[in-house]
């Protein structure tokens, strides 16, 4: 086995020539892939073995891999992805199917229709849950700002976050005296932003579900009330 | 001449296949791929769920569409008769329905959970900031199917609700630009049978194609990024 | 080749955006629609209104004569209010709220029109009383039936589907 170790895509099995046997190495530099399909848990011989062969579609459009940290790491900081991280994932999907095959069985009220759309009915849109404290924030100022205005703004902020967190939180830190620049987990100040947009978002959909008897005096047309 | 085992004859294809493509190479390195122990944290599967939710409403969809009619002229129009027959009459119109209804609103919980997760542990950062752009127009993307599809059944409340969306986007202060993403949108003056058509041909056709392209760049993203460490 | 390539762009994109230009409808045609009003104007009293729609069939909706906020010139409506202020002055108002288009309700006690949306007020002239809106109610041309009291004909379109 080659000793010099490759960066990029296909370093991970670069390093593991056609023939090579499975070596567990004392330190070594990454994980020796079995080359051919021995390790399989369904052989070429299995009944299933064409599904496993159809699944290698998958790899093949995701191209090679890169050559990732877990390259790096100790096999005991590491497991295979095919068993050992794979298996909760058919379970994840059936539990979500069940629930929400139980959601449609019992809870109707959403799924039934109002009567066929009329331009001429008098009604009130009172859009779903994730688009509801966007509604409600409509109310809190002009049209324009509140609506495309922040929201072109916010979505600009979203895309642009990484470039943003690299580029300014640095310097943030090296004003505060702080030795890094944390992940947001740990940053009292992204952390705050995450958290206290998360606060305004729950406050806003609660005030619009309270209802419409539910009014707050409010900077502009005060007062508001909910949806 | 004896008759060969099944097995044997599928070895061959295997083998001949094999010697095309190196398939079971492929399958071996992505199934014995090492995964890094931290990601067996509960809150590092969101990402999975959202992608077998999509693959719930693609199927879903795919069966709905076999009974929809994007027809919204007249009243009741054949739109909203075709969403009530998938409901009441056709079997298990309910449950597919419903599948596809629930599994949105799962979905956009998941999608914002799974972008929580990627900005609490630091998962944007170099080298995965284009991956997150990938992510956060696919966000947007889910919200565009959910509000597209939030017409497709044509009723009262899908019907306000639309033209209201298509007035606050339409609220540009440039009059000539406004009226221009109206009547695009609209696809007329008012709200109406052209409207229902276009809002199916993005619902249907262009956002699940953009969605899988996107995703399709997001998973290869990964694989070469490989899955990020908490910092 | 970069101006080849935009002459490509540009010879693909153009048909496509103008493909997607809405096409009127064949039937489609502009005119006076009248309409029966419930109460006819001269029984109107001071603050008071009386709701009308446009007509079904043919499926038909009301031009606005004017516009604020959400509502332009030319917008349609489909529905409207005959309305005398506390003045006697008689407005005939497009029943979409200008700040995001939901039908207005008259509020017979407090003598306005309330937007359920978004929670908007006008006066029975139009003007706003309370925001979010900031641009009064869009008005309709029209003009009363001489032979009949209870008819006016007011602007608008046949949408043809």
């Amino acid at each position: 086995m080659s000793e010099e170790k490759k960066e990029g895509p296909g370093a991970a099995t670069a390093t593991a020539p056609k023939e090579t046997p499975i070596i567990e190495v004392d330190g070594h530099v990454g994980h020796t892939l079995e080359p051919d399909y021995k390790r399989l848990p369904i052989g070429p011989d299995h009944i299933l073995y064409p599904v496993v062969v159809g699944l290698a579609l998958f790899p093949i459009l995701m191209g090679d891999a890169g050559h990732h940290l877990a390259d790096d790491m100790p096999d005991e900081d590491t497991h295979p992805f095919f068993p050992d991280h794979f298996w909760p994932y058919p379970i994840i999907a059936i539990v979500m199917l069940i629930a929400v095959g139980l959601l449609s069985a019992y809870v109707q009220k959403n799924l039934q229709l109002e009567p066929s759309a009329d331009p001429r009915a008098v009604t009130i849109p009172r859009p779903d849950w994730y688009f509801l404290f966007l509604f409600q924030f409509l109310k809190l100022g002009n049209e324009f700002v509140f609506s495309i205005g922040i929201g072109t703004v916010v979505i600009i902020l979203l895309l642009i976050f990484p470039f943003l967190d690299s580029a300014l939180g640095p310097r943030v830190a090296k004003r505060l005296g702080w030795k890094k620049w944390p992940v947001p987990g740990r940053n009292i100040i992204t952390g705050s932003i995450f958290v206290g947009s998360l606060v305004i978002i729950a406050l806003l959909e609660l005030w619009a579900l309270a209802g419409p008897q539910f009014c707050v005096p409010w900077f502009v047309n005060s007062p508001v009330c909910g949806a | 001449m004896a008759i060969p085992h099944p097995r044997e004859i599928q070895l061959a294809v295997v083998n001949w296949l094999d010697e095309r493509y190196p398939f079971t190479k492929a399958v071996d390195e992505a199934l014995y791929q090492r995964v890094p122990n931290f990601a067996n944290a509960f809150y590092y599967c969101f990402g999975g769920m959202v992608f077998i939710l999509i693959v719930f409403q693609l199927l879903t969809g795919i069966l709905l569409a076999l009974y929809y009619v994007p027809d919204a002229s007249g009243n009741p129009a054949p739109a909203y008769t075709s969403v009530n027959f998938i409901q009441n009459s056709v079997y298990l119109g309910w449950l597919i329905r419903g599948v596809h209804f629930w599994g949105a609103n799962l979905l956009i919980i998941m999608v914002l959970l799974h972008m929580a997760r990627v900005y609490w542990t630091g998962s944007y950062r170099a080298p995965r900031e284009l991956n997150w752009i990938v992510g956060v127009t696919m966000l947007f993307l889910i919200l565009a199917l959910a509000l597209t599809g939030y017409l497709l059944p044509w009723d009262t409340k899908a019907y306000f609700a639309t033209e209201v969306t298509i007035k606050i986007t339409a609220g540009v202060p440039i009059a000539p630009v406004a009226t221009l993403i109206k009547e695009l949108l609209q696809g007329g003056p008012v709200v109406g049978p052209p409207t229902l058509q276009r809002f199916f041909t993005l619902h249907v056709f262009v956002l699940p194609a953009l969605i899988v392209l996107f995703m399709y760049v997001h998973f290869r993203f990964i694989r070469a990024h490989g899955i990020a460490q908490p910092m | 080749m970069s101006s080849l390539l935009t002459a490509t762009v540009v010879a693909g994109g153009l048909p496509i955006l103008v493909f997607l230009w809405p096409a009127p409808p064949k039937d489609q045609k502009k005119g006076k629609i009248k309409i029966q009003l419930t109460k006819s104007i001269d029984q109107l009293a001071n603050g008071d209104a009386v709701k009308f729609d446009a007509p079904k069939s043919p499926n038909s909706a009301f031009i606005m004569a004017d516009g604020g906020g959400d509502n332009a010139a030319g917008d349609l409506a489909f529905g409207g209010f005959a309305v005398k202020d506390q003045q006697g002055k008689v407005h005939v108002l497009a029943i979409n709220c200008s700040h995001l288009g939901c039908s207005i309700a008259l509020n017979d006690t407090d003598k306005s029109f309330d937007c359920p949306c978004h929670g908007s007020r006008f006066h029975l002239d139009g003007t706003v009383r309370h925001g979010p809106a900031s641009a009064p109610l869009s008005n309709l041309s029209w003009e009363q039936d001489n032979s009949d009291p209870s008819t006016i004909a007011i602007e608008g379109i046949v949408l043809g589907f």
